[in-house]
């Protein structure tokens, strides 16, 4: 495991990033410091991050964008503005961003780092996650959304609204190991709100290592879709940071179905009174696909709401963790926070940790939360054979019917039919 | 149609329930089973369906020539047997309208007819609802959930209907209704009738008989048939209770 610390440092010193070079040379010298998790790290416990501790993937070089095309599967299917990215960087040429409303702003974080420098660094090398410092020091791009609450000149105000969704698209194409990070960034100003689609996928041995920072402003709303269809061999981290304002929503999706090992951290921090957070999402794996889903919801502000619902479906020997922890705060009275974590276990050598937490230090609170593990219902299964659907048939229709419960949480059409097409292009596979 | 001959059948912890049923239905007839509580009515129509937890120890079923205990629940159902279950299960998440249009597809399939599409499937799905009276809502709801006891065994009736069984065996589908639901099923039952189909009515009460009226009326009590007859035996059940039976055996 040292050589893999060796080999990531051995790499960044042969890295020839121009921008940046003080914050980079810090970055790597915390990820020297931490080196990778152990399971000894309560919140990596539960982790098997064997892929990464058994091979180097050195970050994808600069130039070396394969030329891709955008499979049909990914593309949403209604009219919106399209960010692509391939292998971290930036595909133009696979972009659409169609015009864009005034005030609106949608482009390659490369762009706008120079002009971000502290903000993008300053906050994470204080933590103790190696992955976040990994990102700091070889970033180069991502995508990078804002939007202005005042558009100067005669234009009305408030501005126009962004009424189509916006697809981010981070495509991989990988012959040998790299590792591909990127550092997004989404500003949602006062009042204002957005839709967004991100989608994961690729082939070949690759790793991403994608953090996303999300601040939505008082009285404004995101609706944040993420598909994570990663290759077989993939490994993914996804690490994403919202805070919420007063009065504002995040009402967020995941749906994972890729990768042979995937982490999606989700950290929401409510800042202003009277917010409302919804985090949803469903993990379906099979084969030995390992996949975590770590959650933290700190109510530091009075008067907000969560809702959370996570629901697996783990067949054969796949091993899937939920861990999910709301914190409420002294300040944050009349809190109302509800978890929830329900998980189909299909094969013998499935595995799944759920860990639901509350830790709560206001009083006047309503908090509730729930786990359960079970298998198919065998009377649900009799009935639907007693009229005449074979076994797979039957099975398939209560796992279709027990994701697409949660799929019905997406409140967008457009992206509840996309995640509903992957979901049964899931259930297809597993038939073959 | 259906041949049943010395059945015997035990529970999984291994209870013998069925001791030696022999049943013949043919085609075009009606027969009703009646019987007091753990004379073993269910597990008859149980192990025809073929639910799990029943073992058969002794016996053969043939259904039109063939030995339908070999056969797979699915496939029994895609060969034109149908059981309304006295519990119909509650489905969430699974739109009842889904469901039927594919159990309805893999029955077709199976008789070698056309699939439907979904508006093929919904004009004919409403016709059949119009011909019951029973209200469309039914189909967007997801299956059995939430409904009432009725309207589960409307909704029975309903799929009965619509897949247009060969041989229809009605667990108790009577028990708990009012006379409306009842005639909905009796309705339902009669509908079907024709020279090619057959129905077994499971029953505990005389009542549905009076709205369907059967050709031939068993009596099930301790595993075995011990009475048949015609419809007149239903009525003396009625006035007479279960309680003579055993005084018979017992003379």
């Amino acid at each position: 495991m040292s050589d893999i610390r060796t080999g990531y440092i051995e790499a960044f010193q042969k890295q020839r990033a121009k921008s940046r070079e003080a914050a980079r040379r810090a970055a790597i010298a915390r990820f020297g410091e931490l080196g990778l998790p152990t399971r000894r790290a309560e919140n990596w416990r539960f982790t098997n991050l064997r892929p990464l501790e058994q091979r180097l993937f050195p970050p994808a070089p600069a130039g070396t964008v394969p030329a891709a095309t955008l499979p049909p599967l990914y593309r949403l299917g209604v009219p919106s503005h399209r960010f692509v990215l391939v292998n971290g960087r930036f595909a133009p040429a696979l972009s659409d961003m169609g015009d864009l409303p005034l005030g609106v702003s949608l482009r390659p974080l490369a762009e706008s780092a120079p002009a971000l420098a502290p903000a993008l660094d300053a906050p994470f090398l204080r933590e103790s996650n190696p992955f976040l410092a990994l990102n700091a020091a070889f970033f180069e791009d991502g995508f990078d959304l804002s939007m202005t609450d005042v558009v100067a000149g005669e234009q009305p105000s408030p501005p126009p609204e962004l009424d189509r969704p916006i697809e981010i698209l981070h495509l991989a194409a990988a012959a040998n190991p790299v590792s591909l990070h990127t550092r997004n960034r989404l500003c949602i100003p006062p009042g204002r709100r957005c839709t967004i689609v991100e989608t994961f996928a690729g082939s070949g041995p690759y790793w991403t290592n994608a953090v996303l920072e999300i601040a939505i402003g008082d009285g404004a709303a995101l609706r944040h879709i993420v598909l994570q269809d990663e290759g077989k061999e993939a490994v993914h981290l996804g690490h994403r940071r919202i805070r919420l304002g007063a009065g504002a929503r995040y009402d967020g999706f995941t749906l994972a179905l890729g990768s042979q090992l995937s982490r999606q951290d989700t950290i929401v921090t409510i800042e202003g009174e009277r917010a409302e957070c919804l985090l949803n999402g469903a993990y379906l794996l099979r084969g030995s696909q390992e996949a975590t889903i770590a959650t933290l919801i700190d109510h530091a502000a009075p008067g907000s709401a969560t809702r959370e619902v996570f629901k697996g479906v783990v067949a054969d020997r796949a091993h899937g963790v939920f861990q999910g922890k709301i914190v409420v705060r002294q300040a944050a009275q009349k809190t109302d926070a509800h978890q929830l974590n329900k998980n189909l276990l299909l094969g013998r050598q499935a595995v799944v940790d759920t860990k639901p937490e509350l830790e709560i230090y206001a009083d006047d609170v309503k908090c509730s939360h729930g786990a359960a593990i079970g298998d198919l219902d065998e009377n649900a299964l009799f009935y639907l054979r007693a009229r005449g659907l074979t076994a797979a048939e039957a099975r398939r229709m209560l796992i279709d019917a027990f994701a697409g419960e949660a799929i019905d949480l997406v409140a967008d059409g457009a992206a509840r039919s996309y995640l509903r097409r992957h979901l049964e292009r899931w259930l297809a596979a597993r038939e073959e | 149609m259906l041949e049943i001959t010395n059945l015997h059948a035990r529970l999984a912890d291994g209870r013998e329930i069925l001791k030696g049923v022999d049943l013949t239905v043919k085609a075009g007839e009606v027969h009703a089973i009646m019987g007091p509580n753990g004379s073993g009515k269910s597990t008859l129509a149980g192990v025809l369906a073929g639910r799990p937890g029943y073992e058969v120890t002794a016996g053969s079923v043939a259904y039109e020539g063939r030995d339908l205990l070999a056969l797979a629940p699915d496939e029994r159902a895609r060969e034109g047997l149908f059981l309304a279950f006295q519990y119909p299960v509650e489905i969430p998440g699974v739109n009842n309208m889904y469901f039927l249009r594919a159990a309805l597809n893999a029955v077709r399939r199976q008789r070698g007819e056309a699939e439907l599409d979904a508006g093929q499937f919904l004009k004919a799905a409403r016709a059949k609802l119009k011909l019951l009276d029973i209200g469309e809502d039914l189909l967007q709801r997801p299956v059995n959930v939430g409904f009432s006891g009725g309207e589960k065994k409307r909704n029975e009736i309903f799929q009965m209907a619509m897949l247009e069984p060969k041989l229809a065996i009605l667990d108790e589908t009577d028990s708990g209704l009012d006379i409306d639901a009842l005639r909905v099923v009796a309705n339902g039952v009669n509908k079907l009738r024709s020279p090619e189909r057959a129905a077994i009515l499971i029953t505990h009460y005389q009542r549905l008989l009076d709205y369907v009226v059967p050709d031939v009326v068993h009596v099930l009590s301790h595993g075995r048939i011990v009475r048949s007859g015609d419809k007149s035996l239903a009525t003396e059940l009625e006035c007479r209770g279960y309680a003579f039976l055993d005084d018979a055996a017992a003379e």
